[in-house]
């Protein structure tokens, strides 16, 4: 049996005296039972070209929670009825451990007369060395799993969503209804009297202005165009066009007020019912 | 008596400014068909100093509307194509050295016109086009150590593709806001259209020498001005004599601070924003025979005049809503006198 022993990480095929020390036998006779791999826990290490006789062997499936070795075949070769092995292996725990126990045949047949392949894990610790405390499962409270807290949040936002929805509108409603409706006879009412009185800022002849024209639009039913063009149309309107004329000319032409009779042109709009002149809240310049 | 003589001279002023105008665009009109709206703020532009951007698609007569214009009142014009690669002294002008008399002599560029036509502003670098906006605003061009002043008059008229995004630079709020007005065109009117393609199947070849070649509108635009530099001088005199009423300040006010409280929008409308609605306005008076403004020019001119001035907020534009629809609410909601935050109340 000849066998190489490398580190993996440097890939140095190991010494020839180690090599020496194997002992090489296709009928297992030798002194193997002497031949020793010696490796630190966690570090791995290569046989490389080892004979192992009889049928195709295999690593044993890593079926144990605490295997002390693991071990994997890294090349597999002819060697005559036999085969040539590349192996490569760490062990986990310190101590003495049999290499052949970790290989199973290809074909499921019993694994026969194996020469012991002996390796012997050392602990770089020192000895003596205190252990950490053994973790211990701990099973925590039952609060009904992650599928029942997925379910209890859907749940909660399935009632939640409309809630808020619903309730935020409500309120802003509300607080639409609170601000009063948008009914123009309240503002134009007070407006015209102070014209009519003859005592109005320029603010409020503005105001005045304004609202005459939206009056207009809505009786018109204008709101849709526009307010460029809805303007060009209230011009050509009999009505309209005549009130619009006289306003400019008291409230822009210089020194056109003095032509105007202001009384007569606001009298019509002085008593005018409240829900002709309530705004929709669509004509209020809301946009759906 | 003092007054009604001066009433008479205004009628008389107003009179002649009103044939002047009237022959200009008449003028106009025998080149380009349709497009009044965008003559008469042209002429806004023209006379009252502000620089205009027009947004919309190519080939709708912007670079002929400008050429006649610029013909029509003897006025110099001048186009520059803005690309990426344009450098701010190919608009300004450069220093270049003489090699026969080893002297720097001022290469001027053509930003020393009356009328500058920059197309497609928003391709060109935030330098080249904060170039020019420096230039529109301080009205003169320091090349080297010497600062020469524009021509007076001097307007630009800038125009954007709205549709094209790819490889532009969009113009930031501050540089926008330098342009009194930005006018959004519209395509002709089927009718529009159907004259414009008759006289465009008119139009016949042009022959020079032993060659000729197909004639285009360009070639129209070659006839005697109908109007003179003191005509505009005149014209732009009487801009500023036209009368603002109190009460039409008070609409501006009211607009334009409605912008700066309303929910919908995220940056309102500056002071410039105002001053610029109410010379348009003055303008938009005369060329309409008058010499007071009235709200139908403050409506007329308030898509134009604020809205490249105003930003949405993300919610306004989640909802879908666009400035035009924000302030055609606030100007159809301005004689409520509701509360801003009642104008946008989105109801699905």
């Amino acid at each position: 049996m000849i066998a190489r022993i490398a580190n993996t990480k440097s890939l140095a095929v190991m010494s020839a005296t180690m090599l020496a020390l194997i002992a090489s036998s296709a009928t297992g006779t030798s002194a193997a039972g002497q031949v020793k791999y010696e490796a630190v826990v966690g570090m791995p290490l290569r046989i490389e070209q080892i004979v192992l006789p009889g049928s195709e062997l295999v690593a044993r499936p890593l079926d144990e929670t605490n295997r002390p070795i693991v071990l994997r075949i890294t090349g597999v070769f002819p060697h005559g009825s036999d085969y040539r092995y590349d192996l490569e292996f760490y062990g986990l725990e310190p101590g003495t451990f049999n290499l052949s126990d970790y290989l199973q045949r290809k074909d499921g047949s019993a694994i026969g007369e194996l020469p012991p392949l002996t390796v012997e894990i050392r602990s770089t610790l020192p000895p003596g060395q205190i252990e950490p405390t053994t973790l211990e499962s701990v099973r925590a409270t039952d609060l009904g799993g992650y599928r029942t807290w997925c379910l209890i949040a859907v749940v909660v936002w399935l009632i939640g969503l409309p809630l808020i929805l619903f309730l935020g509108r409500k309120s802003k409603r509300k607080d639409r209804e609170a601000s009063g409706p948008l009914s123009l006879a309240d503002r134009l009412r007070p407006l015209v009297e102070e014209a009519m009185a003859g005592q109005m800022a320029d603010s409020r002849l503005a105001q005045l202005e304004r609202a005459l024209v939206v009056l207009w639009r809505n009786r018109l039913n204008l709101n849709d165009m526009k307010a460029a063009d809805a303007i060009v149309v209230l011009r050509q309107h009999e009505q309209a066009g005549a009130l619009l004329r006289q306003l400019e000319s008291w409230l822009h032409r210089p020194g056109g007020g003095q032509n105007v009779d202001i009384a007569a042109i606001l009298a019509p709009y002085q008593d005018l019912p409240a829900d002709e002149l309530s705004l929709s809240p669509q004509h209020a310049g809301t946009v759906t | 008596m003092q007054k009604m003589l001066n009433e008479a001279q205004i009628d008389t002023d107003i009179k002649a400014i009103s044939q002047f105008i009237r022959d200009v665009r008449e003028r106009v009109a025998t080149i380009v068909v349709g497009q009044d709206v965008v003559v008469e703020r042209l002429l806004i532009s023209l006379f009252t100093g502000g620089h205009l951007l027009l947004q919309g698609v190519p080939g709708i007569a912007k670079t002929l509307l400008a050429s006649t214009l610029s013909r029509a009142i003897d006025l110099s014009f001048s186009r520059i194509q803005f690309t990426i690669d344009l450098l701010p002294s190919d608009i300004l002008g450069s220093e270049i050295l003489d090699q026969r008399t080893h002297e720097f002599r001022t290469h001027k560029g053509p930003i020393f016109t009356h009328l500058l036509l920059a197309d497609e502003i928003n391709r060109a670098a935030p330098k080249v086009q904060g170039a020019l906006l420096e230039a529109m605003q301080e009205r003169k061009v320091t090349i080297g150590k010497t600062t020469y002043p524009l021509p007076v008059p001097f307007l630009v008229i800038a125009t954007q593709n709205p549709i094209e995004q790819s490889g532009t630079f969009e113009l930031p709020e501050a540089q926008l806001d330098r342009f009194m007005l930005c006018h959004r065109l519209n395509y002709p009117t089927p009718d529009e259209e159907k004259v414009i393609f008759r006289r465009n199947m008119q139009l016949g070849i042009h022959r020079e020498d032993r060659g000729a070649t197909a004639r285009t509108e360009f070639d129209l635009i070659d006839h005697e001005p109908v109007g003179s530099s003191d005509q505009l001088v005149a014209t732009i005199d009487a801009v500023h004599r036209v009368h603002v009423s109190d009460t039409f300040l008070e609409h501006v006010v009211n607009l334009i601070d409605r912008t700066r409280v309303h929910p919908a929008i995220e940056l309102g409308c500056s002071p410039r924003a105002g001053i610029a609605l109410i010379k348009a306005s003055r303008a938009r008076a005369l060329i309409h025979g008058r010499d007071y403004v009235v709200p139908d020019d403050l409506f007329a001119l308030a898509e134009d005049a604020i809205l490249h001035r105003i930003r949405l907020n993300y919610e306004a534009l989640a909802d879908g809503l666009s400035g035009e629809e924000i302030l055609q609410g606030m100007l159809r909601d301005i004689g409520g006198e509701n509360k801003p935050t009642d104008a946008v109340i989105v109801d699905s």
